[in-house]
């Protein structure tokens, strides 16, 4: 757990990393945007656009310290405010509130004290149902004041003392949230086939269906499995409302989801998976410019496609799921747009493509070649014609060629095998212990013995 | 003289009888005409004939092994005395003369007769700085006494040291070209019947009873592949090269020996000259000497990196930063050719990404990491590229147009072969894989006759006397299967 904590579970810490710096207007607003959601998430998201966004960074940060003083939090309020303090000092709420801090402090010890000795009291009766709701106080308060690892423990606890399916449930949502929040995306995949594997109540609750496939696809896009990520993402179904927003907002479902199945899946199945689902559906609208990029993309107007998401891209740099994965989504997309381009073709010139995709005044002689040497792109460049042309396969003549690889290579490693047996049948493999030091000796640098080394010297 | 020779020539009887002997009398003719010829004092056999001719030249080393190699040695021993009537200057074109004549049959009898003359000729040779002379006399007779050279002798090892001093390779590849199955001092052998048989395989006749070899250890085993590998980088033939490296890097350990690991820095090198990358440890390594390996050779490892994604300044200020281990190691000439190869390799990487570039582009596109920078002018490129197309590395063709810089153009990946070309390949390598097949039943045969398997074996009966079934391997008449032998054999390692 200390190890998951260590690495970035604040997105602060990932930003003195990195942190890309957004220097374009986003084409949201702020107000609207963190209304989407609730719980810690929302500060999480608005510090993120304060310290990333040099258009909406103030006011983000604003936002962010007043939503950190209405919490419990003392940490996160006293980061909001130094980073406020950095920017606009002149600002009113730059000015920390010490008392405020040392006051939630002590209220948040007292507060702990006495859950922990509610709890006690509820194990000396045995009754399993208080335990449980005790550990579960004890969770969300750990959660609500910032410590996270201590909350993850509080509500594993309650697993114990589960009596009911819903209680199971419960816990793995308790469990996502928090794991979500420190980017412990191992566990959200576990918590989530946990709840998968009660079949009776996913079925009956929509919400939770809902949930647990917006948890999966969170947890497969950030550790970058876009396939299956794009695949859960399109299997939620319709209607999520505000029933999951401390994780996501129905928007994002749409946003994610056409990104991941655009960077991963091919155009038929693009249409047949995404426009024609009608799930999905619901949530495309609510992004309708993902559709429309999704749409270009079936329709094969790459450049349409591409230029669409280029407008977006501040925009989902400012997203606290996307900000890593914007760069690789979009150069994913792109590349498969040139391929699916040349596919038809067994020769283009350069300049059709540099019309089609590159940026005006630019060329992507450059990109085209890294997609080559990545093996993306099964072409070859003529320079001197300015063309791209499709490199034709020779089956038999692979096949041929791998034939006899094979066979060399069981020629090789049999006889060496023969070889080490009739080494060792002879008595002359190398026994251990006769030489402990041997490794040490060499460290030293006396390789060959002298006599040898000379002889070895012959050579040069 | 004269009254000896009969005796002297006695066998093999003259001329041949119509039926050939039968194993039986052979052994017995040729063990009889040893003991006698053997007691024959020295001094007596030294005596020119009544013709005055010296029994060396009246005795015909490819019929009558026995009784010359004796007066040979006769011979050698009187000028080591320092006795005058013998001319270390003939006596060499004799020696040399036996070693590539002698009769494969008889010299099995003759192991410690053979062994002194080797030795000698190494020792004269080297004393006289002419070490080549002696190379292609001991081949010769390496392949004499086993034809398939399938088996790893003493000589062997001078035969490679003597190349290695002399810088003389080519001589020898007859020799290193052939693949070791065998090593003398197997316990698991059978006793031959009769040493003379035919069809004998060489394991049954160069042992160390035999004297044909002397008993090796595992740090000889090791100094040929290694000296093998060097004289095939000596000849810049990097797949051999590397396949006797690889003999090495693989052998059977428990510990890391300090020849393995220089191995392991060739094989690197080498690797990288070959596939301009690193490669994978052949799956044969032992786990615990990669570890060493990869502990001890560590700056090797890093060039290997970098020669695969890093640029060419940062992979001379390496090989430059390392130069004290390379020299160290005696390996920078080695590393010399890898910092030449590296924009071979990136000209050659160009083929597939474009299928027409002009020269000055190449230039631009490729640095060469002897300089750290680019070549200076397009034309030194351009003769680069052709010395790489001249030698067969560069599957590409160069045009001069008539306005502009020279084009190159790439070809298909490798070269296509012909129909006929392929069945060729493919029945050559149909036959290797044969020969291969009757190599591993024989040695699952030898298996079956080693000490430990035996034991195994019993215990195995035993078991299944007593109700215990049998878990695993089955039979003694199993098939061969890598996996399994593996297991066989691990717990003899």
């Amino acid at each position: 757990m200390a190890a998951v904590q260590s690495s970035p579970s604040s997105p602060t810490q990932s930003r003195t990393k990195k942190g890309p710096l957004v220097t374009e207007p986003p084409k949201f607003d702020i107000e609207s945007y963190v209304q989407n959601y609730k719980g810690r998430t929302r500060y999480e998201r608005l510090l993120l656009i304060g310290t990333s966004s040099s258009f909406l960074g103030v006011e983000a940060l604003k936002a962010a310290v007043v939503e950190a003083k209405a919490g419990k939090d003392t940490r996160r309020y006293v980061e909001a405010c130094n980073h406020l303090q950095a920017v606009a000092p002149q600002e009113p709420e730059a000015v920390r509130d010490q008392a405020w801090v040392d006051t939630v402090g002590k209220q948040n010890l007292a507060e702990t004290a006495r859950l922990e000795a509610e709890l006690k009291g509820y194990k000396n009766n045995l009754i399993k149902e208080s335990i449980r709701m005790g550990n579960e106080d004890l969770g969300k308060h750990y959660q609500a004041i910032g410590d996270l690892p201590k909350a993850f423990e509080a509500f594993s606890r309650m697993r114990q003392d589960v009596s009911i399916p819903k209680h199971i449930v419960d816990v793995s949502m308790h469990l996502i949230e928090v794991a979500i929040e420190q980017r412990n995306w191992i566990s959200v995949v576990s918590n989530v086939q946990k709840i998968r594997g009660i079949q009776s109540v996913v079925e009956d609750d929509k919400s939770i269906q809902q949930y647990i496939a917006a948890a999966d696809g969170l947890a497969n896009m950030d550790m970058g499995n876009y396939h299956t990520a794009a695949l859960h993402f399109l299997s939620t179904e319709a209607g999520m409302g505000s029933s999951c927003n401390s994780i996501i907002s129905p928007n994002d479902v749409a946003i994610y989801g056409g990104l991941c199945a655009l960077a991963s899946m091919e155009r038929s199945d693009l249409h047949k998976r995404v426009l024609e689902n009608s799930n999905f559906r619901t949530y495309l609208e609510l992004e309708p410019h993902i559709r429309r990029a999704i749409t270009f993309f079936v329709n094969s107007r790459y450049s349409a496609c591409l230029s669409i998401l280029e407008a977006y891209r501040a925009d989902y740099l400012l997203d606290i799921h996307l900000q890593d994965h914007v760069d690789e989504l979009y150069y994913m997309v792109r590349s498969k747009s040139i391929v699916q381009y040349f596919i038809p073709f067994s020769c283009v010139t350069l300049d059709s493509l540099n019309a089609a995709f590159a940026a005006p005044g630019k060329t992507i002689d450059k990109e085209l070649g890294q997609m080559i040497a990545r093996k993306e792109l099964i072409a070859r460049i003529d320079t001197q014609n300015r063309l791209l042309t499709s490199v034709p396969s020779a089956a038999r003549s692979t096949l041929q060629a791998t034939a006899l690889k094979t066979a060399r290579e069981y020629e090789r490693e049999a006889r060496r095998r023969i070889q080490h047996m009739n080494i060792v049948g002879a008595e002359l493999d190398i026994r251990a212990g006769k030489n402990p030091g041997a490794l040490d000796e060499l460290l030293d640098g006396g390789i060959l013995g002298s006599s040898q080394r000379a002889k070895a010297g012959g050579y040069q | 003289m004269d009254d000896l020779l009969p005796k002297l020539l006695a066998f093999p009887p003259h001329p041949p009888p119509q039926t050939p002997l039968s194993d039986f009398q052979y052994d017995e003719g040729i063990r009889n005409q040893i003991s006698t010829v053997g007691k024959i004092p020295e001094k007596n056999l030294l005596p020119q004939t009544s013709g005055g001719e010296n029994a060396l030249d009246v005795i015909n080393p490819a019929i009558n092994t026995v009784p010359y190699i004796y007066i040979l040695l006769a011979h050698i021993n009187a000028a080591q005395k320092g006795n005058k009537g013998v001319n270390w200057d003939t006596l060499w074109a004799k020696i040399a003369n036996f070693l590539e004549t002698f009769d494969g049959r008889q010299i099995r009898y003759l192991g410690k007769e053979f062994t002194q003359i080797i030795e000698t000729a190494v020792t004269l040779a080297r004393s006289n700085n002419q070490s080549i002379l002696a190379i292609g006399p001991i081949r010769t007779a390496l392949l004499r006494l086993d034809p398939s050279g399938s088996i790893l002798t003493s000589t062997h090892l001078h035969l490679v040291e003597l190349a290695l001093e002399a810088r003389d390779y080519e001589t020898v590849l007859p020799v290193i070209d052939k693949f070791i199955y065998h090593f003398p001092g197997a316990t698991n052998q059978p006793r031959p019947k009769f040493l003379c048989e035919l069809g004998l395989s060489p394991t049954a006749y160069i042992t160390p009873e035999s004297k044909l070899t002397a008993k090796l250890n595992h740090q000889d085993v090791l100094e040929y592949f290694m000296y093998s590998g060097m004289v095939y980088i000596g000849l810049r033939k990097w797949e051999s090269a590397l396949e006797c490296l690889e003999n090495a890097i693989t052998y059977p350990a428990k510990d890391v020996s300090k020849i393995m690991v220089e191995a392991y820095k060739k094989w690197i090198l080498v690797g990288l000259l070959l596939e301009g990358k690193p490669l994978n440890l052949p799956k044969s390594t032992s786990s615990s000497v990669a570890k060493s390996y990869h502990v001890v050779a560590k700056p090797y490892e890093t060039v290997a990196q970098i020669f695969e994604t890093g640029t060419a300044s940062r992979l001379k200020a390496e090989v430059e930063a390392g130069q004290k281990i390379w020299q160290g190691d005696c390996n920078m000439g080695l590393m010399l050719s890898v910092l030449s190869a590296y924009q071979k390799f990136q000209i050659r990487n160009l083929a597939d990404i474009y299928s027409k570039i002009s020269i000055p582009e190449v230039n631009n596109l490729t640095m060469s990491a002897e300089t750290g920078g680019k070549l200076q002018s397009p034309a030194l490129a351009e003769q680069l590229v052709q010395s790489m197309i001249s030698e067969g590395s560069l599957n590409a063709t160069l045009s001069h147009p008539p306005n502009g810089p020279a084009i190159l153009t790439f070809g298909l990946g490798a070269p296509i072969m012909t129909e006929d070309q392929m069945q060729k390949e493919l029945q050559a390598s149909k036959q290797r894989i044969q020969f291969l097949t009757q190599e591993i039943k024989t040695t699952d045969r030898l298996l079956t006759y080693d000490k430990e398997y035996v034991k195994y074996m019993q215990k195995l009966k035993k078991n299944a006397k007593n109700g215990v079934t049998d878990q695993g391997i089955s039979g003694p008449d199993m098939d061969w299967n890598p996996i399994e032998d593996e297991d066989i054999m691990a717990g003899v390692f």
